[in-house]
């Protein structure tokens, strides 16, 4: 115990250098725990948001089905649109439950003078497509309603009640929809046939969500549906789902890549002011030796202050992460191109142990050398200077 | 108990090889209080070093109850120096985190060993230091710093204390309380081997080496 408060006591002679010292292990430290949290947040979220549409596959243009599929969730506009009759033979097809087409396109809002993002879809599926959903007024009951995403009505300041206006067309707001932090936020949401009637394209969608009677016979009514329809293609949420977590996969190696380089720089610092320290307390150092301690004695000393510097720089990463997980988690939503809502970085007590006993590992790691340097100081020579 | 034979100590500089010690003999027994005398670099340091087995000699043969040093391994001599050697410096080497109680039990620390609170307390009473036990060491005066510094060289018990200028950082008044204590210890039965510059105190002591260049003189 006394050598952990000799440790102590000795980081305390420098301050702001140990200090600082503890604020690169913390940023670093915060770093990493954001990042892995974050993923995890995400794939478990992700799973849970496609999922819970009860949608079990998406039919979508030929092209690349994942990229389509992608474009769909994410909130783009497609260039092609699914062939009117695909429409009607899905609908043939025994073994499905229901189908939610959907049609997203732009469209300008004259009024305002911008272009609206528009999501058409049948006002009836909308608790199955967005079962997370709040909403703030009511979903649209006629074709001349509609549903506003929180950021467009924030950026028009629309209330409920309000009347916007789509080729000539007007339509009173029925609802806003209330923050979920995704791209859901950036759209007017139309009834299908009403945005069909605008844009000219009766029948006309971008992708068809379908859920099947029997999940079990899932395999079979893809196979079925691709041989009797051509010129689709056919997109289940796992594939979805993978395809979105490869692509977070990816951001994630190349984050933890760059967070396991600041670890690294900052043990680095750690061993900078460590030596430092040590340099400066050689005849101390003798001293003890000169007393009777042993090499291992000193070395016992020295990685107790690297593990508590970094041990204090993991507790402190661990606070500023949870504190700044909104900061952390709006900086990464800018740059991902598919986000569930809901946080993503969740408070995972084991995943914060474990960062704690890489701090303790970081601590030994960066203490090794310093405290090899400090066995090798000679008493002799330490206290006669 | 000490016993130096024929110990030569040699440093290289460069080239050239310095004989900080030649031929040195010397016994050292139970209840003995020496001084070590000399001009600057006449060797009395490096001698009290050799003896409190922080040195090896380069030559020559050093026992140690009966036990050659020159023999002993590194861990061999950490124990002696743990168990059987109290040091006190001129510069006193007090660890500034630490308070009065923790610097003098450090050795038991370092040693493993424990001894009773009550036991120590009353150690530090006998070197006058009993309103100071929970003070930090930069609240001390250099009289009270070295009387910590000789409760910790004697807290382990050792068999023999060695002072390198005791009093060489302490005004006259310091001074003498300094000897005192060390006469009063050594009247206990602890062997006592002094370096010192000053030879009113050198001429108190039960036998005074005098060095010159490496050498005992008289």
């Amino acid at each position: 115990m006394i050598f952990l408060k000799l440790a102590f006591k000795n980081l305390l002679r420098h301050k702001i250098r140990s200090f600082l010292t503890v604020l690169g292990i913390s940023a670093s430290i915060s770093v990493l725990f954001s990042i892995i949290s974050f993923n995890k947040g995400f794939e478990s979220s992700l799973q849970k948001e496609l999922y819970r549409t009860g949608i079990h596959f998406m039919i979508v243009p030929s092209g690349c089905p994942h990229e389509v599929a992608s474009l769909v969730l994410h909130g783009a506009v497609t260039p092609n649109f699914l062939n009117i009759e695909v429409f009607q033979k899905i609908k043939e097809f025994d073994e499905i439950e229901f189908i939610a087409p959907i049609l997203i396109t732009q469209i300008p809002n004259i009024e305002k003078e911008k272009i609206d993002l528009v999501y058409g879809i049948e006002m009836s599926n909308i608790k199955q497509i967005k079962p997370q959903w709040k909403i703030d007024g009511t979903i649209p009951f006629s074709d001349d309603s509609i549903l506003l995403g929180y950021d467009v009505a924030e950026h028009y300041s629309i209330k409920k009640g309000d009347i916007l206006t789509y080729e000539n067309k007007r339509f009173t707001v029925s609802g806003i929809v209330q923050k979920t932090s995704s791209q859901d936020d950036a759209f007017v949401y139309m009834p299908l046939k009403a945005l069909q009637d605008i844009i000219k394209k009766p029948n006309g969608a971008t992708a068809i969500g379908v859920k099947v009677k029997d999940v079990d016979k899932l395999n079979t009514v893809i196979e079925e549906i691709s041989l009797k329809i051509p010129g689709i293609q056919i997109v289940t949420m796992s594939q979805v789902v993978n395809s979105l977590a490869n692509l977070a996969g990816s951001a994630k190696i190349l984050s933890l890549s760059i967070a396991l380089v600041a670890i690294l720089i900052s043990a680095i610092g750690v061993m900078n002011s460590i030596l430092m320290a040590i340099f400066e307390r050689t005849e101390e150092i003798g001293l003890m030796r000169a007393i009777g301690a042993s090499k291992f004695d000193i070395f016992r000393i020295i990685i107790k202050e690297t593990v508590l510097l970094t041990l204090t720089g993991g507790l402190i990463g661990l606070i500023m992460s949870l504190v700044g997980a909104n900061i952390i988690e709006g900086f990464v939503r800018n740059f991902m191109p598919y986000i569930p809502s809901g946080k993503m970085i969740q408070f995972d007590p084991f995943l914060a142990l474990i960062c704690l006993f890489f701090s303790i590992f970081l601590g030994i790691f960066a203490g090794i050398f310093p405290a090899w340097r400090a066995t090798k100081i000679n008493p002799i020579k330490a206290i006669r200077g | 108990m000490i016993e130096l034979k024929n110990i030569v100590k040699t440093y290289k500089r460069g080239a050239e090889i310095v004989y900080a010690l030649k031929d040195i003999n010397l016994k050292i027994e139970k209840g003995d209080f020496i001084a070590i005398t000399g001009p600057s670099g006449s060797g009395k340091t490096t001698l009290l070093y050799i003896i409190g087995c922080l040195d090896k000699p380069s030559s020559g043969v050093m026992k140690f109850n009966d036990k050659d040093i020159g023999k002993m391994s590194e861990a061999d001599l950490v124990k002696i120096r743990r168990e059987k050697i109290g040091f006190i410096f001129q510069h006193f080497y007090l660890l500034p985190g630490l308070n009065v109680l923790e610097n003098i039990t450090l050795p038991l620390i370092f040693g493993r060993k424990t001894r009773s609170k009550e036991e120590i307390i009353s150690l530090i009473e006998s070197v006058g230091l009993k309103d100071r036990i929970y003070h930090r060491i930069n609240q001390l005066s250099g009289g009270e710093m070295q009387r910590v510094a000789i409760a910790r060289a004697i807290v382990s018990n050792p068999e023999i204390l060695l002072a390198d200028e005791p009093t060489g950082n302490l005004d006259t008044e310091n001074s003498e309380k300094i000897f005192e204590l060390l006469r009063l210890l050594n009247k206990k039965g602890l062997s006592v081997v002094m370096v010192t510059h000053n030879t009113e105190l050198a001429k108190r002591t039960n036998k005074v080496i005098t060095l010159r260049d490496g050498k005992i003189f008289y």
